[in-house]
């Protein structure tokens, strides 16, 4: 029992709302207050009330803790509109007395007066709660899900996806059957039915006083049909589509999330084909990307790697001095290129032209003068493949013909 | 003979860009489709790709370094834009960016790892070129101002992440 006047736990709420108000939120986040949690907030804003909390009963021992009385709970939910959601179990339990009730009016309707009263009044009531606990559920969905699509809170994708699944699947699922106009076994539809009924018991029961409940029953169930469509077209036309649009972005999360995730953009997925333009000319003024473009095709190519070939070749090379000396030693020479061949083939009998060519270049040093001999016109020089045709020449050295 | 724009429609798809129903030239190649693929096939070789949004040539080869760098820039743009409590699809169809907020996300980001390994992605510079290429190619256009939208052409990249998990058993379907 509470002694203090109705008016003075009031104002007492009123005066120290802001403490309030913080136990309140800590409630909604941890389902009690531990009686830590009031001492600190009692000490932050410097009151020594937690007496009179206990007197007027907004606060309740549950153990060594505390909780609101439910009566102040609701009363907080109500005036913050912050509700807790209420699971359908909870809802369809409204479905259940509604029904029940329902049924024992239509099987009792010729018996006892005064408990076929009860009961339309107890119908009412249910109904009542029934509607106010589907408006505040819907309020706190539609809340819940555009917090979660704003992503206030910074929260991860895949946290993201889990919450939105659970709310689909704990809440507005659930919450829609309730509401389906389709579905058979709705309140909704059982509300149609208690209406319909109500309408012509409104006219055609005998007693008046009766009749008269049945006639506040049916306007009462008029409204709750308007508040119950109002709720549904909310669901229909926003909180299922905000919930449509998170499952959309999260197919797309989830696609990038994997292309990112460890690297795997860099490996074995290929991105989709993209045309590679061929023709650029320096006036173009995309000419900086387009190049930058050409270059970086090549920058993630692995490393080439050359792997010496192990056999071996034999590499001939013309060592010009030596050569240079026998062709010194030899000289006056009457016919060059037969002495290049020979030469040649006195170091490698499969000579190539190449090779022959290479000890030729002689010819062309400072030190000798080069003449066409006069006897015989050409010479021929042959390999395994081939015969050249060679003019006849013959050299000297430069000073044999300054003497 | 050849319909309107015919030289502006070739100029731009040779160029590598893309023509988006954003520009004029997308409703002549759309009314001349069956004459546009087959012009591309029989003339270079090259498959002309259309879609509601957007038409584009591919060719045997592919610059996959380009489009790996863009399917990046896009994968984090969007992580990023959703983190900040956007919608991003609504965001690259209609919104502008000034490059100071791309740079901005690019440097918030939680992709680290991905982003230094990028060099178009790696530094506010190679960020600005990077956005050069894709404007060449007519996935972004210039607004002035440093400020950039998005043509429908985000919408290969974008897709083409989505579609990496499709096949999946969709044990996270929400």
């Amino acid at each position: 029992m509470i002694k203090s006047e109705p008016k003075s736990i009031l104002q007492f709420m009123a005066s120290h709302y802001d403490l309030l108000r913080e136990l309140f939120d800590i409630q909604v986040k941890n389902d009690i207050i531990t009686k830590e949690s009031l001492i600190i907030c009692l000490e932050n804003y410097d009151k020594d009330i937690q007496e009179q909390l206990t007197e007027y009963q907004i606060l309740v021992e549950q153990n060594d803790d505390f909780a609101f009385n439910e009566p102040y709970f609701v009363l907080f939910e109500f005036i913050h509109q912050k509700f807790k959601p209420l699971l359908p179990e909870e809802i369809e339990h409204f479905g259940q007395a509604i029904r029940t009730l329902f049924l024992k009016i239509k099987e009792g309707i010729n018996d006892d007066k005064n408990i076929l009263l009860e009961r339309i009044e107890a119908l009412s009531n249910q109904i009542k709660k029934f509607t106010n606990a589907v408006v505040n559920n819907t309020k706190s969905l539609l809340t819940e899900s555009k917090e979660l699509k704003a992503n206030n809170k910074k929260i991860d994708y895949q946290e993201k996806i889990h919450k939105a699944r659970y709310l689909i699947e704990n809440y507005i699922s659930p919450l829609n059957t309730i509401l389906d106009v389709n579905h058979s076994q709705s309140i909704y539809n059982e509300l149609l039915n208690v209406s319909q009924f109500t309408n012509v018991k409104r006219f055609d029961y005998a007693d008046e006083s009766i009749r008269r409940e049945f006639e506040k029953l049916y306007h009462l169930l008029r409204q709750v049909a308007k508040d119950l469509n109002l709720q549904s077209v909310t669901l229909t036309n926003e909180l299922l589509p905000l919930i449509e649009r998170i499952k959309t972005e999260s197919q797309y999360l989830r696609g990038f999330h994997y292309y990112l995730t460890n690297g795997n953009c860099y490996k074995e997925i290929e991105p989709p084909r993209i045309f590679v333009s061929t023709r650029d000319n320096i006036y173009n003024k995309f000419v900086y990307e387009n190049t930058k473009e050409y270059f970086d095709q090549f920058q993630h190519e692995e490393d080439i790697i050359v792997v010496e070939d192990s056999e071996q070749t034999n590499d001939w090379l013309f060592d010009k001095s030596k050569y240079k000396e026998t062709l010194n030693q030899n000289l006056p020479i009457d016919d060059f290129f037969k002495w290049c061949e020979h030469s040649i083939k006195e170091e490698n009998e499969d000579f190539s032209f190449d090779n022959f060519f290479m000890v030729t270049s002689l010819l062309f040093e400072e030190d000798y003068e080069v003449s066409v001999s006069k006897v015989g016109k050409s010479v021929s020089i042959s390999n395994e493949n081939s015969e050249l045709i060679m003019p006849k020449l013959t050299i000297k050295k430069q000073e044999d013909v300054s003497r | 003979m050849y319909p309107d724009k015919h030289k502006e429609i070739v100029t731009s798809l040779m160029e590598g860009k893309f023509i988006t129903v954003e520009d004029l030239s997308y409703e002549t190649i759309n009314k001349n489709e069956d004459f546009y693929i087959t012009f591309f096939e029989k003339s270079f070789g090259f498959e002309l790709i259309g879609n509601l949004d957007f038409y584009y040539l591919v060719s045997n080869e592919t610059n996959e370094n380009t489009s790996r760098d863009i399917s990046i820039f896009f994968s984090v743009l969007c992580y990023e834009l959703d983190k900040d409590g956007k919608n991003f699809l609504e965001e690259l169809n209609y919104s502008e960016f000034h490059i100071d907020e791309i740079i901005e996300y690019f440097k918030n980001s939680s992709w680290t790892d991905v982003i230094k390994a990028n060099k178009q992605l790696n530094n506010d510079e190679n960020l600005k070129r990077h956005i050069g290429t894709m404007v060449k190619r007519n996935i972004a256009v210039k607004q002035g101002n440093d400020r950039y939208s998005f043509t429908k052409a985000h919408k290969l990249f974008i897709d083409f992440a989505k579609d990496l998990i499709k096949d999946e058993k969709s044990e996270t379907k929400v």
